[in-house]
């Protein structure tokens, strides 16, 4: 008789619940433990208090410039790509991956250096006399937002180019044999054809950067996004209790933002 | 005047290799012309130029007489079928078809009337809320038909429309392309490497070969006298039978071994004459049976093989080896000889 194929899945799941589910599922319940009852009391706190309220906006600002920029810069370059020919696609793909092969840390200790007060910009503008004290950019929204782009941009692109290879070359020409300029054929059928992968990168870009740390650590100087509040709380203030909160609400947002992703999707979904 | 020309056109697809070379094709307002050729021929070269997706490294276009050589594709108003269907997946039949409508700002009330009209003479009535994922392969070919054909094009291109389709589909469309066609009066060029398809439904075919058209005529026409060799191995004249003619006359042509041949329309040819004949054509008997001195020779059976409404036979002679197709009930067996005769009339001489 043939064994059920679920079977396969046994090791993995097993896996992921002992060392998963259950550490998730026991920080979660912690938060709404208190004294004994069940209490919301922690998340009053975060919610009311004005220096969380304003860490839980910058993370969100933060990640959301960073996917807008991602999808600004990722955008031509993906469709380029996608349209050269096999071979160079090759080339042209390895070296939009490239940076991922590198450590973030490494990447973001690069930047402190390019962006820093005596760093490759400013010496540059100084000497062009284009600027006549050196630049605050290292340690600001600015910083972040740069190691978060470099970071996320190749997720961008590979997303977009998965579903932009498959838009057959035909159709931009039986458009333009039915009148379309390059623009209209462009806009009318590339685009709409390309959204799900717009909406792929754009989570992964987004959800990353929502929960990235060591790049906001490193070149966000006193700048707190929420997952370098959390290591705060727990390292500096040693309140696992508030910074179990600060996980369940990430948690909670990237949950909330995937499902958006993908109302989005099957509302967009190209195919009816 | 013809609708369009194509004037001393070459196009190279890279610096040293040309697909056409001084390549020359006119085409009749409302006619219907099929480029037919094996691949490689550069028939589909010859489509897409006229459509504007290449471009001619050196000739002229000319559509109703305007310079059209440099016109964008946009700009061109030609319909195009193409062999992938290139229906857009993210619209409904619908939007398919009005997609170009609407690129020419057509009030909203008028595409739904030129939609639905033409959904039904393409016989897609109630299909126009279906995306091209729910249509099977023969609706998505007519969608792209009704879609090349509503913006009322000057000229419409096929670009071997039929070839993803099943067999039967094949024939049914071709109907239905045709019958269009002819409603519709619009100029069309067609392009296939399926004979029979370009035969039935075409006013004229142009067999091409390596960039040049070696034959531009009827089907009728090109099925009985095909001018090149080419053209008479692609339509099926499987035997080429080389001989001499002396120039004089009526006299008739000579095989190599001196054998007399008449040939319908060969008179006064001089020098070497290929003759060209069908393997229906050829009339095989059993060696003995009185038969005339001239367009006749004998022969022995190499193989046979059985077709199902008779037999092939390969037999060798003295002036060369023939494929000879017969209805006979009983065949003749390997090494037999036997009696070949050419009738005059479907010895056809090729260039």
């Amino acid at each position: 008789m043939k064994k059920p194929a679920y079977l396969l899945l046994f090791p993995g799941a097993l896996f992921l619940a002992v060392f998963m589910v259950v550490p998730i599922a026991t920080i979660i319940l912690s938060t709404f433990a208190n004294d004994g009852s069940v209490s919301l009391a922690g998340y009053t706190s975060f919610f009311t208090d004005s220096y969380t309220l304003g860490i839980l906006g910058t993370t969100l600002k933060i990640s959301l410039i960073s996917t807008l920029i991602c999808i600004l810069l990722g955008y031509p370059t993906a469709y380029y790509i996608s349209r050269t020919s096999v071979s160079r696609r090759g080339i042209y793909l390895a070296l939009a991956i490239f940076p991922l092969l590198t450590s973030a840390i490494v990447r973001s200790f690069s930047w402190m250096v390019t962006l820093g007060k005596t760093g490759l910009i400013n010496t540059l503008l100084l000497q062009l006399h284009v600027i006549d004290k050196p630049l605050q950019i290292l340690y600001t929204e600015t910083s972040i937002i740069i190691g978060m782009v470099h970071l996320f941009l190749p997720l961008m692109i590979i997303s977009l180019i998965g579903v932009m290879e498959n838009i057959d070359g035909d159709l931009m020409q039986a458009a333009a044999s039915l009148g379309a300029s390059r623009f209209k054929a462009f806009v009318k059928v590339v685009l709409p054809l390309s959204i799900p992968g717009l909406l792929v990168g754009s989570t992964l870009v987004l959800v990353g950067s929502l929960t990235a740390y060591a790049t906001p650590q490193l070149l966000g100087g006193k700048k707190r996004v929420l997952a370098t509040l959390l290591f705060q709380n727990t390292m500096t203030l040693n309140d696992w209790k508030a910074a179990s909160i600060i996980a369940t609400i990430m948690i909670a947002i990237t949950f909330l933002l995937i499902g958006v992703m993908n109302a989005l999707a099957k509302k967009l979904n190209p195919n009816g | 005047m013809a609708l369009i020309e194509l004037k001393n056109i070459t196009v190279a697809y890279d610096q040293k290799h040309n697909i056409l070379e001084n390549f020359n094709l006119s085409v009749e307002e409302g006619e219907f012309v099929s480029l037919l050729g094996p691949s490689g021929c550069g028939k589909t070269t010859t489509l897409r130029l006229i459509a504007g997706f290449n471009e001619a490294k050196d000739g002229q276009f000319l559509f109703k007489g305007q310079d059209y050589t440099k016109v964008p594709v946009h700009k061109r108003a030609f319909g195009f079928v193409f062999q992938s269907h290139a229906l857009f997946p993210h619209l409904s039949v619908y939007d398919n078809v009005a997609f170009g409508l609407k690129l020419r700002k057509t009030d909203a009330k008028q595409i739904r009337t030129k939609v639905m009209d033409i959904l039904e003479a393409v016989n897609l009535k109630g299909f126009e809320n279906r995306y091209p994922s729910q249509l099977s392969g023969g609706q998505r070919q007519r969608v792209a038909i009704a879609r090349s054909l509503v913006i009322q094009p000057d000229l419409l291109l096929f670009d071997e429309p039929l070839s993803s389709l099943d067999a039967n589909l094949r024939v049914q469309m071709r109907m239905e392309i045709r019958r269009i066609q002819q409603e519709l009066k619009v100029t069309t060029v067609y392009v296939s490497h399926d004979q029979e398809e370009c035969f039935s439904i075409s006013d004229k075919v142009a067999i091409m070969n390596k960039g040049v058209i070696e034959q531009l005529d009827t089907p009728p026409l090109i099925y009985k006298k095909p001018k090149t060799e080419f053209v008479a191995r692609f339509v099926g004249f499987e035997n080429i039978l080389p001989m001499t003619g002396s120039g004089e006359g009526a006299a008739p042509l000579k095989a190599k071994d001196g054998t007399p041949f008449v040939v319908e329309g060969a008179a006064g040819m001089k020098g070497t004459v290929k003759c060209a004949i069908r393997p229906d054509d050829i009339r095989i008997a059993k060696d003995g049976e009185e038969r005339g001195a001239d367009n006749s020779t004998a022969g022995r059976i190499q193989v046979t093989t059985y077709l199902g409404r008779g037999y092939q036979y390969v037999v060798e002679t003295a002036i060369g080896e023939f494929l000879v197709n017969s209805h006979g009930e009983a065949p003749f067996g390997h090494g037999e000889t036997v009696r070949l005769d050419f009738p005059p009339d479907k010895l056809v001489p090729v260039d």
